[in-house]
Order: structure tokens, then C-alpha cells, then sequence
């Protein structure tokens, strides 16, 4: 059987935090539907893709992302992984209703990585066993995106690849 | 301090009276058990192999979360932080312009700063014009120090503004007050003491495995020596802190200082 080595799991927190924060009815998927491509742009984006997506989300809020690092434990089964989002709203009272629930969502660890497990967009070859937030930074205005305010979430997340009885990815 | 408090064992030590109220050597044991841990753990703090092994851990683990922390902020905000490295490659890891060092101070104990490269790519430029590299990058444009360029090679400055060829007089000279833009005077300062102020430094540390150093060695020497687990009525400080010596050092090996 073929691996898939494109699947990430920051793509799997992408996908979570994404289905959680349009249930919170934080950010409505309607106002992120493109024309152009016919269906709905996801506003959280990896940080090579947010030139591109500039002039599309002028003046929406959205989350941008980036992977600080990531290392395998003395149990290479383990990885740990720091992931950047940078939140960008145009109303400062959004940032930290974005921030506080992404808190709310991925400082209890345990229950946490138990959470996003018994969601429905996991993929099944992976399977997280903690989150938690690394640091929160001060909102401020943005020297990237005028008129926008700023705030960065760190979260570290602790997860595990499906093996085979070999420890290779399945 | 450890050593102070421990050398109030010391009178402990001596049993002089077992026919005394308690009649037993268990005080004279505990104490020298206590003193002799006590200055396996001082004895450690002075061992230089120990230390080294020590601040190289927890060092090189701060030095990479703090580099890829860095990074990642630069990729997300190349305006705020795309002077600490080289040009046109902000948050790439191999143009860093900024470098951690380490300053041994007491015990385990060690401070961390940081210092900025000199940039050694040449500045971008149209085709045939001049080229030259702006060493001082990194540190001007993070003091947000204004900087006045004046021709050096030839009689004006000739450059390009707005889409517009820009000719300036004879021998006159250009104040770029915000050199690297607006946006980047302290940023990366603001980012170090960010990291270093908060979660992040501590996650760093905990993550070194500096407790394997605990764990393994350390735990080596402090085991209880055989001659102390015996009952004893008496036991001599300086024995003690002899057998303390002896077991850091065949941990660790290295001179004691």
C-alpha cells in the first residue's frame, strides 16, 4: 500500500480549529466563498500562501500559520511540534474572541488532544496525544497588514503517525 | 548555602552518648547521609565536567528553539523582522544575522545574550549599478539609527524612487531616517525578551533533557555509600566530604574546583 507523505499534522489542527471556530460561529464560511473557484477559501493559511491570498482576504479576519519546529521524543514514536498562528482581524474585540477560544480549545492537553481524536475531520493515521498553548502574545497593530491588529498563538502539540509493525508510517 | 545549612549536621554526626535517650545510630546515620548528599549536590555545582555538560544541554536547546522561533516569526512578518537576516531571505535559517552566546556566571547558572552577524550579501540593486554590502544591517536597522549616504566612489548618487531615476547634486548625500522601514526598530528585541520572559524559554529547558543529567549521573553519586548505610555511632565530616569528592568525580570524571 502507498504512504501519503503529504499528510501533515498541522493541516489536521487546521482542519479542526477551522470546523470548531465556524461552530462557534466566530467566522462565517459564507464570506470566504470565492467566485472565482467556486467554493469556500479556508482563512486559516499556511504563511507561503499569504501574499497570494492578500488581496482576497483584504480587510477579513484571518489566521495565518507557520511551523516553528518539530522533534521526535526519546520515544520516536512522539513528535512534538510548535505551530505559529498569527490572527489578523481589523476589530480588536475579534482578536481576543479568536484568542481566547483557541485557549479554551487547546490548553487542556490531554482532553485537548482527546478532543480534536474524537472529531470527524482527523485523519485516521494520526492520533494526538497532547495540546497545549506555548505563549500568547500582546495584540497590536500590524506592520504586515495595514489596518489590521495582530496576535500570535503558539501551540505545542504532542502527536503519533499510525505505524506498521516495522514503525513505518501506514 | 547547602554546604552552611548542612554543616549544622555536623554535631549530629557524633553519638557520643549511645546509652543516651535514644540508643540507636539512627541520627548519627541520617545526618551523615543528609551531609553527604548535601555535598554531592554542592560538589556537583562545582564540578566542571558537570557544568558543562550541563549549560551545553540546556544551551544548544535554547539556541534552536530560539533560531526556529525566530524563523517562524520572520516568515509571518518579514517587514518586522527581515533585517536579522540576510537580504531577501528573511526567516531562512542559513542568512541568520543574529546569534545567541552564553556568559558563565555562578554555580550551573550561565546568562544568555545575543549578538548580530555582519551581513555579507550585497544589498539588491538594479543591473549595472553599484553594488555593495551593508555590514552593519542587522544592528542599524534594529536601533532604527537614521543613516546618511553620501557618494564615495563617485560624484552624486543616482537611484531609483517611485519607479523614477532619481539624479541628486554633486556630492549631496541621502538621510534614510527609518532604514529597513518603519516597522523594524526593536522588533527583534521585542521577540527575544517575548521568548525569553515567557513559556517558551521554560518549555526549551525542560525539553534539553538537562534532568537525564539529574538522573543518571548525579544520581550515581549521590547513592549512599556502603560505610554510612552501616551502623555507626560516630562518623568524620571530613571523611564524609572526602567520599562526596570521590563520587562526583568518578561520575564525571574532570578536576574539581
Amino acid at each position: 500500500m502507498t504512504v501519503n507523505y503529504k499528510l501533515d499534522a498541522m493541516i489536521e489542527l487546521r482542519k479542526f480549529l477551522w470546523a470548531e471556530l465556524v461552530d462557534a460561529n466566530i467566522f462565517d464560511a459564507e464570506e470566504y466563498y470565492s467566485d472565482n473557484i467556486g467554493s469556500t477559501i479556508v482563512p486559516i493559511i499556511p504563511v507561503q500562501q499569504a501574499a497570494e491570498m492578500n488581496q482576497f482576504l483584504s480587510g477579513k479576519k484571518h489566521i495565518v500559520y507557520d511551523k516553528i519546529g518539530m522533534s521526535y521524543e526519546d520515544n520516536w514514536l512522539v513528535c512534538c511540534e510548535q505551530i505559529l498562528f498569527t490572527i489578523y482581524t481589523t476589530d480588536v474585540s475579534e482578536i481576543t474572541e479568536i484568542r481566547n477560544f483557541m485557549t479554551d480549545l487547546f490548553r487542556r492537553m490531554d482532553d485537548s488532544a482527546r478532543d480534536i481524536n474524537r472529531s470527524g475531520t482527523l485523519n485516521d493515521k494520526f492520533k494526538f496525544h497532547s495540546i497545549f498553548i506555548a505563549d500568547i502574545s500582546p495584540t497590536e497593530p500590524s506592520e504586515e497588514l495595514q489596518g489590521f491588529f495582530s496576535s500570535d498563538v503558539i501551540i505545542e502539540a504532542k502527536y503519533s503517525r499510525i505505524t506498521d509493525l516495522n514503525g513505518r508510517f501506514q | 548555602m547547602l554546604l552552611q545549612a548542612a554543616s549544622g549536621l555536623e554535631r549530629l554526626m557524633y553519638n557520643k552518648n549511645p546509652k543516651g535517650n535514644i540508643q540507636d545510630s539512627n541520627i548519627a546515620q541520617i545526618s551523615a547521609a543528609l551531609y553527604y548528599q548535601a555535598n554531592v549536590v554542592a560538589k556537583l555545582s562545582n564540578s566542571k565536567k558537570f557544568k558543562s555538560a550541563f549549560k551545553k544541554m540546556v544551551f544548544t536547546q535554547i539556541d534552536k528553539d530560539f533560531g526556529e522561533y525566530i524563523d517562524a516569526q520572520a516568515r509571518t512578518k518579514p517587514r518586522s523582522l527581515h533585517h536579522v537576516y540576510e537580504w531577501k531571505k528573511s526567516g531562512n535559517k542559513n542568512a541568520r544575522l543574529f546569534k545567541l552566546t552564553s556568559i558563565d556566571s555562578d554555580g550551573i547558572s550561565f546568562k544568555i545574550n545575543y549578538e548580530f552577524k555582519a551581513s555579507t550579501s550585497m544589498v539588491p540593486a538594479p543591473q549595472n549599478r553599484r553594488r555593495h554590502v551593508f555590514a552593519n544591517k542587522a544592528s542599524v536597522m534594529e536601533a532604527g539609527m537614521p543613516l546618511k549616504i553620501a557618494p564615495r566612489h563617485s560624484q552624486r548618487l543616482v537611484f531609483e524612487s517611485n519607479g523614477e531615476t532619481v539624479f541628486m547634486p554633486k556630492g549631496a548625500s541621502v538621510t534614510v531616517q527609518r532604514p529597513g522601514g518603519p516597522g523594524v526598530k526593536n522588533q527583534f528585541t521585542l521577540q527575544y525578551s517575548r521568548f525569553f520572559s515567557g513559556e517558551l524559554v521554560n518549555n526549551s529547558i525542560k525539553k534539553s533533557g538537562f534532568k537525564n543529567l539529574f538522573n543518571a549521573e548525579s544520581m550515581k553519586a549521590m547513592r549512599i555509600p556502603t560505610s554510612i548505610k552501616t551502623i555507626k555511632y560516630s562518623f568524620s565530616p571530613n571523611t564524609i566530604r572526602s567520599m562526596a569528592d570521590a563520587a562526583v568525580e568518578s561520575a564525571f570524571g574532570g578536576v574539581m574546583i
